[in-house]
């Protein structure tokens, strides 16, 4: 029987981890990878403590110092959960081989991309449709392509393709972009790069690869086109609650709602911190710091 | 002998974790990479039908993306 399972391994999985181990409790942290959705950044300005690092090099730093606490009351399965039940005052929580039994469960799940919903979406994924700009942005090298989205993680997928591509449309859904004025700055200045505002993408279409997608301009239903090699889709993400969402309560977008002194879900014994959650900002250090207001909550919970 | 290839882009996170599976294992493996091989660029995309690295080859067995799971298993590693 543990004391606490965690379940995901971003940034607060594994705070959480660090914190659980050094309070002493048996715990078991259950992710599919020990990374975040940063872990394909290209280059992070924003994690405290450093003013620079790659997103596979934070997470090397991040897995380093949780597997310093391994085997000393934290026990680490690189594996993904299919089930959490209650059973009673405790939980269960399934692999697809193996059943563990906890007191108490901390979801740091995080998210996952969020689609657009279109035609060709599906058709072309992976064969122009791609949703890992600093993976794949060599491949469309002399090519148009379009970025759909208008975040930070749109922005970075911007610079990465940039670099490769002979022209970069950015499709931005609303009247102006939400990503950090730092970053928009830098891509106002590269002439490669082209702001499509207000604009709602209707469908992606090709024959064996992308050629290109149809638009409209807000509620205009003139279609536009362009002619492309490749589409990013960086609209965003839905988070990763599914596991139990029969056991707490979720908002209206699946996230759950917690209270956000404890960090406790509605039902006793299940916890949420990071992207999962219904905090108001997703961000790398907020979920670091939220796992761990998490665990502190989870000690007092045990202790009392 | 098994044969394990792997196609990627140098700045691939994905494929460097993949490599860094290998590598942990005791793999060996053939690296294309398929940002300047063009041959090995069409020869990924013939074999998984789509362009997004990695791709591993492990005996023929084709894998798009970091599959932990999936290797180890076709792989046996425990």
């Amino acid at each position: 029987m543990f004391d606490l399972i965690i379940i995901g391994g971003g940034p607060a999985g594994v705070a959480a981890g660090v914190y659980a181990a050094r309070k002493k409790m048996k715990t078991l942290l259950i992710a599919g990878e020990l990374a975040g959705q940063s872990v394909v950044s290209a280059d992070i300005h924003n994690w405290i403590g450093e003013p620079s690092i790659s997103g596979l090099d934070l997470t090397e730093k991040l897995e380093k110092h949780l597997r310093s606490y391994e085997g000393r009351g934290l026990d680490i399965k690189l594996d993904w959960v299919k089930s959490v039940s209650k059973l009673g005052p405790i939980f269960e929580v399934k692999t697809p081989t193996e059943t563990f039994q906890t007191k108490t469960i901390l979801l740091a799940s995080g998210s996952k991309r969020k689609r657009l919903g279109v035609k060709g979406e599906d058709e072309f994924d992976g064969k122009g449709v791609a949703w890992c700009s600093i993976c794949d942005a060599p491949l469309f090298a002399d090519v148009p392509v379009a970025i759909v989205g208008g975040g930070n993680v749109a922005l970075e997928a911007v610079l990465d393709l940039e670099k490769y591509a002979s022209k970069v449309y950015l499709l931005v859904r609303g009247n102006v972009i939400k990503g950090d004025p730092i970053t928009q700055d830098k891509i106002s200045k590269l002439s490669k790069v082209e702001m499509i505002y207000s604009s709602v993408v209707e469908e992606i279409y090709g024959k064996e690869m992308v050629t290109g997608l149809r638009y409209k301009i807000g509620t205009n239903s003139e279609i536009k086109e362009l002619s492309l090699g490749g589409v990013f889709i960086e609209i965003g993400a839905v988070p990763n609650s599914d596991l139990v969402k029969d056991l707490v309560k979720l908002n209206f977008y699946n996230e759950i709602e917690i209270d956000h002194q404890t960090q406790a879900s509605s039902l006793p014994g299940i916890w949420a911190a990071g992207d999962v959650s219904n905090c108001l900002y997703k961000q790398n250090n907020i979920s670091a710091g939220d796992g761990i207001r998490a665990v502190l909550n989870i000690y007092d919970y045990l202790h009392r | 002998m098994r044969s394990v290839k792997i196609y990627s882009t140098p700045v691939c996170v994905y494929c460097k974790m993949a490599k860094k599976f290998f590598a942990e294992n005791n793999i060996q493996y053939e690296e294309f990479n398929v940002q300047e091989d063009l041959k090995a660029r069409k020869e990924m995309m013939d074999k998984s039908h789509q362009l997004g690295v990695p791709v591993v080859d492990i005996d023929g067995e084709i894998f798009v993306g970091f599959d932990r799971g999936g290797f180890a298993k076709a792989l046996g590693i425990k």
